[in-house]
């Protein structure tokens, strides 16, 4: 088990070490000179000379590298060149709107996949199960800014109970949440239907297995068996996805905070790439590549709670 | 004679709608796709107009056939050349085993940790958005999902008996690679190139709809729906044609993909 | 007690159990013999309703005197676990792995008696006592994968045992176990038989294991019960040309297996193999197979007679 634990995090770690690599070489070697590329051709030697200091950029590569590393583990990310604050601060600022937008996003994910996914496994093979995998089949086909748009049209447009877009703030709680139903249930629906199909293949594996049977033998409901047998069971598989899913769930929320104007890391990451804003964009990948890596490193850890076979093994 | 399952019918016949859609756009559209008429702006649906126009007097048919041609090229472009470096690095891996095999392996790993959109958004960063980038990113997250398949289905092939008899023979591994283990595991590689095309319709879509992929005046379904979200008070039945053709393209080549796996490994089809 | 009279049991291939009756008293151990696809497990599905939906069922199936043939599934999730229980050949893949043994014996009990956590764990723990497991308040703690194939098997005794039903059906219950484990096991479901009236519903290719468990058999060929009787005196004395057959294809371990030549002993066989379902001939059928074959056995079923209630046409009264 220890052993298991130390191997997993010490992948995480050299994980986390080539990726921070990856955005460094490909923010900072591919361009040649950052500060050409920040203030454009027409700029003048003083400045561009100017804005090397400032980043830096007369230091070796290597010296730059450890640097930015030193200075991210320390929550110190530069500063934004066009905001002209700490891109810390940017940071902090947008937080809470990308992650309460993944987190409700991730929640109603779940409850809307696991309840459909087991609803059409205990209904194989019946109507209601045909219709679910219809609309999930479709629905993976959805990209979720068009979902999005065509939400924005009933709710906001046609019968106007929601918000096109646009965030006031957090001071008008109401106001602030009426403007997250329809991102998250953007978000949400694109990726239950990937999720419902996992789930409802899973419980149908699980079902075919012997202590279905015996659970139905003990005169357990159906409704018991399935969400206290067969769910627990079927979530190993729902695990796996779910793990893939809250990356793209993360660049799900790049994508719909720009459809529904939200002030979030998202737009951010836009704004600063408009203004060749290089510090900026760099922390802001590297921190949803973070992210991303730590979702795969949670899943993994997961697994082991969730079978205690694997525990044994492990 | 077998039936074709259903998912390889519906999506082959989608596939068609959208593959002939965009060839024909090559020799021919109802109008010019980028020809501005301003007095003609926001036309209803006609017989010169069968969609009608958009803000600035454009066919929206034309935009459509267009944008069909663009978003396939951009599908194909990506998809087979990261899909080239995936396989090549996939069959290297299988062939020579050992260090480079984890190498490589711990590699596509690291890829799977960035999404195309993050890829696309360092590149255009620095280069500036252009649909050249976004190629690029949706070619990189291919490289690590076709490593790992053709890594997978070759290993397979290598335990097999005219394998080992090739090897005994003294045929050389890149002989035996080229001979018996590209061919074997072609139908895998290839179901999972019409999935994969699936994905990067999406993903071209996503950019372009973000600003980092086609520039105008290029058509694309995605940019058609960024500019048509201004719009969505005026004219919302410009936010509607764009993604039903996404969705279209993108059911049709999930559809075929599955369909294709059904077909040529029944094994899978029954287990899932 | 349980009843079944004339039950028919039809899918669209065909008839998995035709025109079974069997009356089951508390405390009676009756075994049930056949090969795979005689439709012993059909017998055991009627009794626990879960005969699959897809099939059409006919003839009745009393509880106390009430009909439960086509009872719903709400209904007979009341008579699960309280008054009919059952166990399984597999004890591996019969137990949920992902909970402790404890928590899953204790289910029932907490569902369909209300008991509370302490009271259902004392419960559970008498049982597994009861069932000869040792240290039962350690073992309740652990998954299935920790425990070896006869715990398991006993652990599911016991969670068969949760309710205290009348009736236990075991279905192959020691199928999968070593030889001397399915003897204690064996052994174990008739004492439990014996101490708590229960009654024993007891199904097996095994005739050894039958002849040790049970005072009645049922021989099954077909989904026909073929001849029934005191367990004792239809081995001893079998009248159906399948019982015959069955009874002459035992090993028999003091037998030499080569002859006075070095040749390798045959064992007699039944010749062919069970058809599936669907090519079941219509009258006996066992026809096809049949040593004593006549020419309207593959066309009419033959009616019970005398006291085994044999099916058969070449049994009659005088040759009894």
């Amino acid at each position: 088990m220890t052993y298991f634990l130390l191997r997993r995090t010490f992948g995480f770690i050299a994980t986390l070490i080539a990726v921070s690599i990856v955005v460094f070489a490909v923010m900072n070697v591919l361009p040649g000179d950052p500060a050409l590329t920040i203030l454009g051709m027409d700029a003048t030697d003083d400045a561009l000379a100017a804005l090397r200091k400032e980043l830096g950029l007369n230091d070796p590569l290597l010296a730059r590298y450890f640097a930015w590393v030193g200075g991210a583990l320390t929550g110190d990310f530069g500063t934004s060149h066009s905001f002209r604050v700490p891109v810390a601060e940017l940071i902090t600022e947008r937080l809470a709107m990308t992650v309460s937008l993944a987190v409700a996003g991730m929640v109603l994910t779940l409850v809307i996949a696991l309840s459909v996914g087991i609803f059409a496994a205990a209904n194989h093979g019946k109507a209601g199960d045909w219709a679910t995998m219809f609309i999930s089949q479709l629905g993976i086909a959805v990209p979720a800014f068009w979902l999005s748009i065509l939400l924005v049209l009933l709710f906001a447009v046609k019968l106007r109970w929601l918000p096109p877009g646009g965030f006031a703030g957090w001071s008008d709680p109401v106001a602030a949440l009426r403007s997250l139903v329809l991102p998250t249930v953007a978000l949400a629906l694109v990726q239950s239907a990937v999720l419902a199909r996992v789930t409802r293949s899973s419980a149908l594996e699980v079902m075919r297995q012997d202590f279905t049977r015996t659970a139905r033998a003990s005169g357990l409901s159906q409704r018991r068996i399935l969400w206290r047998h067969v769910l627990p069971n079927a979530l190993v598989p729902i695990v796996t996805i779910v793990g893939m899913q809250f990356a793209a769930l993360v660049t799900g929320t790049i994508v719909i905070e720009n459809v529904f104007y939200l002030p979030g890391l998202g737009r951010l990451i836009f704004q600063s790439i408009a203004n060749r804003d290089l510090p900026t964009v760099q922390a802001l990948v590297m921190l949803f590549a973070v992210i991303v890596v730590t979702a795969n490193f949670v899943v993994d850890l997961l697994y082991v709670l969730i079978d205690p076979r694997l525990k044994a093994r492990a | 004679m077998k039936s074709l399952p259903a998912n390889f019918t519906i999506g082959a016949v989608l596939v068609a709608l959208v593959l002939g859609a965009a060839a024909l756009s090559l020799v021919w559209t109802p109008h010019d796709p980028t020809a501005l008429n301003i007095r003609g702006k926001f036309a209803a649906p006609s017989a010169a107009h069968w969609l009608g126009t958009d803000q600035l007097g454009r066919d929206i048919v034309s935009q459509l056939m267009a944008a069909a041609r663009n978003s396939m090229t951009v599908a194909i472009v990506a998809v087979f050349l990261g899909g080239s470096i995936g396989v090549a690095l996939g069959l290297l891996a299988s062939a020579i085993g050992g260090w480079v095999e984890d190498g490589v392996m711990r590699l596509a790993d690291l890829g799977f940790a960035f999404p195309a959109l993050l890829f696309a958004i360092m590149l255009a960063a620095v280069f500036g958005p252009s649909l050249t980038n976004a190629v690029l990113a949706i070619a990189f997250i291919n490289i690590p999902i076709f490593a790992r398949v053709a890594r997978a289905s070759a290993n397979q092939v290598w335990t097999r008996e005219y394998v080992l008899a090739a090897r005994a023979a003294g045929m050389n591994k890149l002989a035996i690679t080229r001979d018996h283990i590209l061919p074997n595991i072609a139908a895998a590689v290839i179901v999972q190139a019409t999935i994969e095309f699936a994905v990067a319709i999406l993903a071209e879509a996503a950019l372009s709809y973000l600003g980092l992929g086609a520039q105008p005046p290029a058509s694309s379904w995605g940019r058609m729906l960024s500019e048509a979200q201004t719009l969505i008070y005026l004219a919302p039945e410009l936010a509607i044609y764009p993604g039903l053709c996404i969705v279209t393209a993108v059911l049709g080549f999930g559809l075929l993909g599955d369909g294709l796996r059904d077909v040529t490994d029944p094994r899978l089809a029954r287990a899932r | 007690m349980f009843e079944l009279q004339n039950m028919t049991v039809r899918f669209s291939f065909g008839e998995a159990l035709r025109e079974a009756s069997l009356r089951i008293n508390p405390g009676d151990r009756i075994g049930i013999v056949g090969e795979s696809g005689s439709g012993k497990s059909m017998l055991a599905a009627c009794l626990m309703g879960m005969v699959p939906d897809a099939a059409e069922l006919t003839g009745t199936l009393g509880v106390d005197g009430i009909d439960m043939t086509h009872a719903s599934e709400a209904h007979w999730q009341t008579i699960r676990a309280r008054r009919v229980a059952m166990i399984f050949q597999e004890p591996m893949s019969a137990l949920n792995p992902l909970r402790r043994v404890g928590e899953t014996v204790a289910e029932p009990m907490r569902v369909h008696l209300g008991l509370g956590k302490a009271q259902a764990r004392a419960r559970v723990s008498a049982l597994f006592k009861e069932v000869g497991i040792p240290d039962p308040d350690s073992r309740l703690r652990m998954f299935p994968h920790e425990l070896s194939g006869g715990q398991r098997q006993r652990v599911l005794i016991a969670l068969a045992l949760a309710c205290d039903p009348e009736l236990l059906i075991a279905d192959e219950p020691t199928t999968a176990l070593d030889a001397n484990v399915a003897l204690k096991i064996t052994d174990l479901l008739v004492d439990l038989s014996r101490t708590r009236n229960m009654a024993l519903v007891f199904i097996s290719h095994d005739l050894a294991a039958v002849a040790r468990a049970t005072t009645d058999i049922a021989v099954m060929y077909g989904g026909d019960i073929v001849e029934r009787g005191r367990t004792a005196e239809v081995l001893a004395n079998p009248v159906h040309p399948y019982t015959q057959g069955l009874l002459a294809a035992r090993p028999d371990p003091r037998a030499v297996p080569r002859d006075a030549n070095g040749r390798r002993r045959r064992l007699p066989t039944i010749p062919g193999t069970v058809p599936p379902l669907y090519k079941l001939p219509q009258g006996c059928r066992f026809s096809g197979r049949c040593a004593v074959e006549r020419s309207a056995c593959a066309y009419v079923k033959p009616a019970p007679v005398g006291p085994r209630h044999a099916t058969c046409h070449a049994i009659t009264q005088d040759t009894l």
